[in-house]
């Protein structure tokens, strides 16, 4: 070591406020590091990370006093990059430089014991300064980002993730699982708390995104695996089987209607409401309006399987299924054979925004709801019976005679004259926290349901003011832009508020429902009959959200949404770096949060891959090949994939990609012959600070 | 005071209660609550800061300002009328100048006072009171006369009692009024 290069350390321990000076006498550590070697200063300010905290450190270096620098203060965690700085602004290499955490690690939680706080405050800046003699100066790294960004799911809040990418000249792949875009939003009737319709406010969103030159539009697709890191996601997504030839259909819909009786099924645009075809259009509005065949449901009319011969009538012609004869471009044909399994695409973007979105808990869980009556409905049915794309058309009438309803419209549409005879409801009843704030379901509420349960009694109170319209609440949660006055414009149009959760409800032998209540407010059991029961069933994580976080390597809450990063600071950003999420996967949330949130995650998105490359921390494992004895255990150890076994003359031996390797150190710490380094924690280096420590603690005893 | 649960049973049927404002009345109660007064009637959230300060709620009374207005909101009538909380009201005035959304339960209870009227459902004491309104010009009749001879005063106070202009004035407004119409006092 040259004299040029013998470490002179600067120790600066910073007060905090009274955060550290509350519990650590400062003063006398300061004079305690003074004598520690190497040290050639010491000194103490009240705040180390503001502005002349900073230039403290910074005179030292720039006077050449110092060359190696010692915070004593909080967290690396925040603070670790502020100082790195400082040393750079001055002149050193920042890796000249440590820090002891006296605050989070000594003074808060010692608190009430002072001398002994100070004691450990001596020992964490002896370490620091053991460690900083033998740091060594290290260079940052950058990786080449590419731009490319995967959006995964195509909801509202997919949707505005992908267009303001976009816009901003990002290339976006929008992967949606369903045949069509839209979301729940698409189901809903109109949007509170303005009473837009929803289908206005959104289908022009759908078009202008899949018609986007920067958007490659990929649905009833999912994610099958996901490799690599940020700046490099090596992304694998199964198309699914259509049955339908995408690039001949034009989404008439002849096919919809020739479908037989025996091959339909629950309807899931109209939540179950009505029964649709085994081929069918997700809606009518769908983006793009393709047809899908659900192979489930399918019955094979014409007793042929794609790809198999047809049977021939007596005069040889061919036997076709019904869709198969009614679609006038072909798209339906079953003579060519189709994967079942579709098809596997590799994708290679730098970073993926996860907007997947939520589902709405089943009432069947709801015993106490009397969930076998049909005229019990969660409140997205609801919105589907309201709505004029819904089953009745938006015609108001008990869910039990939808039925009814659907063969007078049949009889319309022939020609014939017939009159409904479905029973108009006279008494709507809400039930609020149904699955949320439930100890035996989900504990969180799902934030939108008082709202929704008040947009919906106010659209139809307005429409039929007749109807008698009561809300059960535990209590009213408003808390929005303009939410409060929305609920105010519903009591005073007379929808009754029960205060308190109903309890149970009965079906009555002719499809009406005892309601059974308590009401805080009258301190009385109440009840009544009611002709229709909305269930504000839970929002709840898809089924399959833990699967894809896994794939991501992102991480799920005890509800099951996905996890921020941090709650307030980093709400859209994930634990791997490169993956944001946004809306109702992320947890329970409106349309303006949802969208609010996805245009964050683009935006972070954008910041993050905008200049092309990123700085990287040289804090990572290298492979001394001479001492490697190939036996892989950090191979299986890696938890990012960052370890291979080459052949290097003609032996096994370690490799590690740089760009893979995130520092954790597992590595180095299981090394049987020491080969691997942790730059900027080598054995050296901790080694110090440990004896350093334990020497401390000899010498007491 | 009355039992103030009397009329109401135990468990509140909300069917019933608006069946029966449906079929036997020509207006929902709210909207004659409004009518009478309490104009601002359907703002009330409930939020219960108007019961906090209630001299009634607080001697315990069972249909105090909150709770009246909470049962006019699901339709509750017939329940109440034989409740005394509206005629013990004191007029303090204390909840409407509480009150968050400007309801005026004050006036909720005055207009209720007037809906009670209508249905004969008033206590005698009240009826005593306008009878006396009527003949003397003070709900709250004064007694004792012989100790104002004895102190030199005159029988009758210096009041619209003893002015027989302003009597007859008092009677004939009195007669233009809802009370004749209802026929609760002679008014010859």
């Amino acid at each position: 070591m040259t004299a040029e290069n013998k470490p002179r350390i600067g120790v600066y321990i910073c007060h905090c406020g009274e955060n550290i000076a509350g519990a650590v006498n400062v003063e006398e550590v300061r004079k305690f590091a003074e004598k520690l070697p190497d040290v050639v200063v010491a000194r103490d300010y009240l705040f180390m990370c503001s502005d002349p905290g900073q230039e403290i450190i910074k005179e030292d270096i720039r006077k050449g006093l110092v060359n190696r620098v010692v915070v004593a203060a909080c967290t690396p965690r925040t603070h670790e990059p502020i100082f790195r700085k400082a040393c750079e602004d001055a002149g050193l290499n920042k890796y000249y430089f440590e820090m002891a955490n006296i605050r989070d690690q000594c003074s808060w939680a010692h608190w009430h014991e002072k001398e002994k706080a100070t004691e450990k405050a001596k020992l964490l800046v002896a370490a620091a300064v053991a460690k900083a003699r033998l740091l060594e100066p290290l260079e940052d790294r950058y990786i080449e980002l590419n731009k490319d960004v995967m959006v995964l799911g195509g909801g509202i809040a997919g949707i505005f993730a992908a267009l303001d990418l976009a816009n901003a000249g990002f290339k976006v792949y929008l992967v949606e699982k369903l045949p069509s875009i839209g979301g729940n939003m698409a189901k809903l009737d109109k949007t509170f708390p303005t009473n837009d319709c929803s289908a206005c406010i959104l289908t022009p969103l759908m078009v202008e995104v899949a018609n986007h030159p920067n958007v490659e539009l990929i649905t009833y697709a999912e994610v099958e695996s996901v490799d690599g890191t940020v700046g490099n996601f090596k992304v694998k997504v199964r198309k699914k089987q259509t049955y339908v030839d995408w690039n001949k259909c034009t989404g008439c819909g002849a096919c919809l209607n020739v479908c037989p009786p025996k091959a339909r099924v629950p309807d899931e645009y109209n939540e179950g409401l009505n029964m649709r075809g085994a081929i069918y259009i997700a809606f009518p509005q769908a983006v793009p309006k393709k047809a899908v065949i659900d192979p489930d449901a399918c019955i094979r009319c014409s007793g042929r399987w794609f790809g198999e011969e047809p049977r021939k009538t007596k005069d040889g012609k061919p036997i076709l299924a019904p869709c198969e004869k009614v679609c006038p471009t072909g798209a339906c044909s079953r003579d060519e054979p189709r994967d079942p399994n579709g098809e596997l695409i590799e994708l290679n973007v730098g970073s993926i925004v996860v907007a997947t979105g939520y589902r709405v808990m089943d009432k069947k869980h709801f015993k106490e709801y009397a969930p076998d009556s049909p005229n019990v409905i969660t409140a997205l049915q609801m919105e589907r019976l309201i709505s004029a794309t819904g089953p009745t058309e938006g015609k108001l009438i008990v869910p039990s005679d939808i039925p009814k309803y659907l063969e007078w419209k049949k009889k319309i549409e022939k020609g014939k004259e017939a009159e409904l005879e479905a029973r108009k409801p006279h008494v709507i009843t809400f039930v609020s926290c149904v699955g949320s704030r439930d100890e035996r379901y989900h504990t969180y509420c799902s934030k939108v349901c008082c709202m929704y349960m008040l947009k919906q009694a106010m659209l139809l109170k307005e429409k039929y003011p007749d109807l008698e319209i009561y809300i059960s609440f535990i209590d009213v949660r408003t808390p929005g832009k303009d939410f409060d006055e929305y609920y105010m414009r519903c009591r005073k149009l007379g929808i009754k508020i029960i205060k308190g959760k109903i309890g149970g409800v009965q079906r009555l032998p002719d499809e009406r429902l005892l309601v059974k209540g308590y009401d805080a407010e009258l301190g009385k059991p109440v009840e009544l009959i009611s002709d229709i029961v909305v269930l504000a069933t839970a929002m709840e994580p898809n089924m399959d959200l833990k699967e894809l976080a896994r794939k991501l390597g992102i991480s799920v809450g005890a509800e099951g949404f996905l996890k921020e990063r941090h709650t307030k600071l980093y709400p859209v950003d994930t634990m791997t770096e490169g993956i944001f999420i946004c809306g109702c996967a992320q947890g329970p949330k409106d349309i303006p949060d949802s969208v609010a949130q996805a245009k964050a995650a683009a935006a972070s998105a954008m910041s993050l891959l905008a200049p092309g490359k990123m700085k990287v921390e040289p804090l990572i494992s290298e492979v001394d090949q001479e001492k490697c004895i190939g036996c892989g255990i950090c191979e299986n150890l890696c938890p990012y994939g960052a370890i291979t076994l080459v052949e290097v003359n003609g032996a096994r031996k370690s490799k590690i990609n740089e760009t893979l390797c995130k520092g954790c150190g597992v590595c180095a710490a299981a090394c049987p012959s020491k080969a691997i380094t942790l730059h900027g924690f080598t054995y050296e280096q901790v080694l110090a600070q440990i004896r350093t420590i334990a020497a401390k603690k000899v010498v007491e005893v | 005071m009355e039992l103030a649960e009397e009329g109401v049973p135990p468990v509140i049927n909300l069917t019933e209660v608006a069946e029966r404002e449906k079929e036997e009345f020509e207006e929902k109660v709210s909207k004659l609550i409004i009518e009478f007064g309490a104009e601002n009637l359907m703002a009330c959230m409930q939020c219960g800061a108007c019961a906090s300060i209630c001299p009634l709620a607080r001697t315990g009374f069972e249909w105090y300002n909150k709770k009246l207005i909470k049962a006019i909101l699901v339709g509750m009538r017939e329940e109440l009328l034989d409740d005394m909380t509206p005629w013990a009201c004191v007029a303090c005035n204390r909840c409407t100048e509480i009150c968050p959304r400007n309801v005026t339960p004050f006036e909720v209870m005055l207009a209720m006072r007037r809906l009670m009227v209508e249905d004969f459902a008033l206590p005698t004491l009240t009826i005593e009171g306008l009878r006396s309104l009527y003949e003397h010009g003070h709900a709250v009749y004064m007694t004792g006369r012989e100790a104002r001879k004895k102190v030199g005063l005159p029988e009758k106070p210096p009041t619209t009692d003893s002015d027989e202009k302003a009597l007859q004035e008092l009677k004939t407004i009195l007669k233009n009024t809802k009370l004749a119409e209802l026929g609760l006092i002679p008014m010859g």
